[in-house]
């Protein structure tokens, strides 16, 4: 029983920490389909992260917070697109001003957040499956935007490989120039990539604010968008795969935070690096499958080697 | 006009500078100030005294070297966001050899050594994701961004944990600097030899890449790699080389910054100096020369936001707003000219 009692909080709290990135690497893997690269999404997760945070304050209603932060996320998202759709500038630079502008401006106008505290979502009524042995104790620790991670993945992937607009995206992102000679318009479809991943990628950057650490603190993304960004090239711009993908950051989150709490001797700042060095791992693991294998979308191997 | 081109450009400049003054102007309306008079006090803030200009100059130092940081690799077609990393990994491994000189090393051995030493820290940090390029094809920009993290936590590491000197009364610090490792200052003030190594450097890497065989290599690489390849040239080897000098750079900049302006090695010591290099770099289409003007405009900026706490009493991220506006009208505009073909 002790161990099926670690076992669960160790997936329920891996699941927890990773909840945030799951939705940024969700999409970013949904705008990375489209031929488009956004490293941009640390910036809309900390604008997304700090209107949720506001919103939630503000009116007191953490759904409302979570749309917010949908919402700001996405807007920024729009000067990507602006910038690499309409004025073809370059993914990488763009991104990188994208995240300079979500951060500073996050930072400049949360600095009287800081400190403030918030209640988050109400538990969710289990009825009789809360006096489940272990299965209820780790029930009772899912919160809604946990849950909802669990269909949204599924449901992008069914949408990306079975449906006629998904069947469009994939198109753009193999080749927007042979797209464009089935008829398909790639400027609007990117920018509908684009639009997607900045709704998806503000929305987890609120998850964090608003639900999983329920405070504000400036840059407190920490990199899980990069993080993310590295992550879709191991999940191999699959949906499906996104979360457990972005379950691999969380187990290893979630692993430090044990190992601190059972008082290993070993530094908390040399712990901390775990994660990236987990991801750069799985990351170069990921390029070395991609080269064997392939599976990465062409016109986006080209933006990845700066060859475009 | 159109058979002169520097008259083009330059217009196309103020053109930029322009977009970016009226999206501060925007800003500011935005928060209910006057806008000419908080850039008034902007231009004020970065070059109105003795005081603000040599401060100025000691922002524009460590900028200065992580552009070069960025550019050299640029020049292969590599994009490198790594500086703030290197940039640890310098003063780290810096740090650690200064405090382990003999106490009666004289300046003129300690100075080189220790800038040597960070030198190689920060090579180090940009090696790795090189050769990591070169041999799996893994993307610089990704590998990079993660190693800043690292760098960091790892100088996190030092200070709080095992370089702690315990008579800083709680301020995670390392031991300060023997007076023989510390870079001379001039003008009574903060500014350091930092910045004339930086400009030599600058000049010299521009000789380098733009006058030698090398920087032809270089640059027939970056155009054309299978060319180059069927032509005997190892890629490889040169991405390795072009990101290990870049990270030296940026190592340069962490020791000259703790030596010289921190006087022992603190947490947080980059700010965010690495990422305003990166932007210096690619908003001088990562030419040596160009980036000198540019990161003394972005010292200004930084310099200038110290100023706007104290008058408009707006908090420091105002410095990082106004990077990320500039670098989306360089961007904006470039675009623009690209589409239109002008």
């Amino acid at each position: 029983m002790d161990v099926a009692m670690f076992l669960a909080g160790f997936l329920v709290s891996g699941l927890r920490s990773c909840t945030p990135l799951f939705y940024v690497l969700l999409g970013e893997t949904l705008t990375e389909r489209v031929g488009v690269v956004n490293l941009g999404v640390e910036g809309q997760m900390l604008i997304g992260a700090f209107f949720g945070f506001a919103t939630t304050v503000w009116t007191g209603n953490p759904w409302l917070g979570m749309v917010a932060g949908a919402a700001a996320g996405m807007l920024l998202s729009a000067v990507h697109g602006l910038l690499c759709v309409t004025l073809k500038a370059n993914f990488f630079a763009s991104g990188v001003a994208l995240w300079m502008l979500g951060g500073g401006l996050s930072a400049f106008f949360g600095i009287n957040l800081v400190g403030q505290k918030i209640e988050g979502f109400p538990p969710i009524p289990w009825g009789p499956f809360a006096h489940i042995p272990v299965v209820g104790q780790a029930l009772a620790q899912l919160t809604p935007t946990v849950l909802l991670s669990l269909f949204v993945g599924p449901a992008a992937g069914f949408w990306l490989y079975r449906t006629r607009p998904g069947l469009h995206w994939r198109a753009v992102g193999e080749s927007a120039e042979a797209a464009r000679t089935m008829g398909i318009v790639p400027e609007r479809v990117k920018w509908q990539g684009i639009l997607t991943g900045g709704f998806l990628s503000g929305f987890g950057g609120a998850s964090l604010s608003v639900d999983y650490t329920r405070n504000w603190i400036e840059w407190m993304t920490a990199g899980r968008g990069l993080i993310a960004v590295g992550l879709v090239i191991v999940a191999r711009w699959n949906p499906y795969l996104a979360l457990p993908s972005a379950f691999l950051f969380g187990a290893t989150e979630a692993l430090t935070l044990r190992l601190q709490s059972m008082g290993v001797k070993v530094s908390p700042y040399l712990l901390s690096t775990l994660p990236y060095l987990v991801c750069l791992v799985v990351l170069v693991y990921g390029y070395w499958r991609a080269r064997q294998r392939g599976g990465m979308p062409r016109d986006l191997a080209a933006a990845f080697a700066h060859t475009e | 006009m159109t058979n002169r081109p520097w008259l083009r450009e330059t217009a196309w400049a103020i053109g930029t500078a322009l977009l970016f003054l009226a999206l501060c102007a925007g800003f500011f309306l935005l928060l209910g100030k006057h806008p000419l008079e908080l850039i008034w006090q902007v231009a004020l803030g970065a070059f109105g005294d003795k005081y603000s200009a040599t401060e100025t100059l000691v922002k524009t130092t460590p900028i200065l070297f992580c552009a070069l940081a960025a550019a050299v690799p640029a020049r292969l077609g590599l994009l490198s966001v790594g500086q703030s990393g290197q940039f640890y990994l310098g003063a780290f491994v810096g740090t650690f050899f200064v405090l382990r000189f003999p106490a009666a090393t004289p300046a003129f051995i300690a100075l080189p050594a220790m800038l040597l030493c960070a030198g190689a820290g920060g090579a180090a940090w940009g090696l790795v994701p090189g050769f990591l390029r070169a041999r799996v094809g893994v993307n610089e920009t990704l590998t990079t961004l993660l190693f800043n993290y690292v760098g960091s936590l790892l100088v996190d590491w030092a200070v709080y944990g095992p370089w702690r000197d315990p008579n800083n009364l709680g301020w995670p610090a390392s031991p300060p600097f023997p007076e023989a490792a510390k870079l001379p200052s001039y003008l009574g003030s903060r500014l350091h030899a930092g910045l004339f190594i930086a400009i030599a450097l600058a000049v010299g890497l521009h000789v380098l890449l733009t006058r030698t065989r090398w920087g032809l290599m270089l640059r027939v690489m970056k155009s054309n790699r299978k060319v180059a390849e069927s032509a005997g040239m190892r890629y490889g080897l040169h991405v390795v080389a072009v990101m290990a000098m870049g990270g030296a750079l940026a190592g340069l900049a962490g020791i000259c910054e703790t030596s010289a302006i921190q006087g022992r090695l603190q947490s947080g010591v980059a700010a965010n100096y690495g990422i305003t290099g990166f932007l210096v770099a690619w908003m001088a289409g990562q030419h040596l020369i160009k980036i000198l003007p540019l990161a003394l405009v972005m010292g200004a900026i930084i310099s200038a936001s110290d100023a706007l706490q104290l008058f408009a009493e707006l908090p420091s991220a105002i410095a990082v707003v106004m990077q990320a506006m500039l670098f989306l009208s360089v961007l904006g505009i470039a675009g623009w000219r690209k589409r239109k073909g002008v």
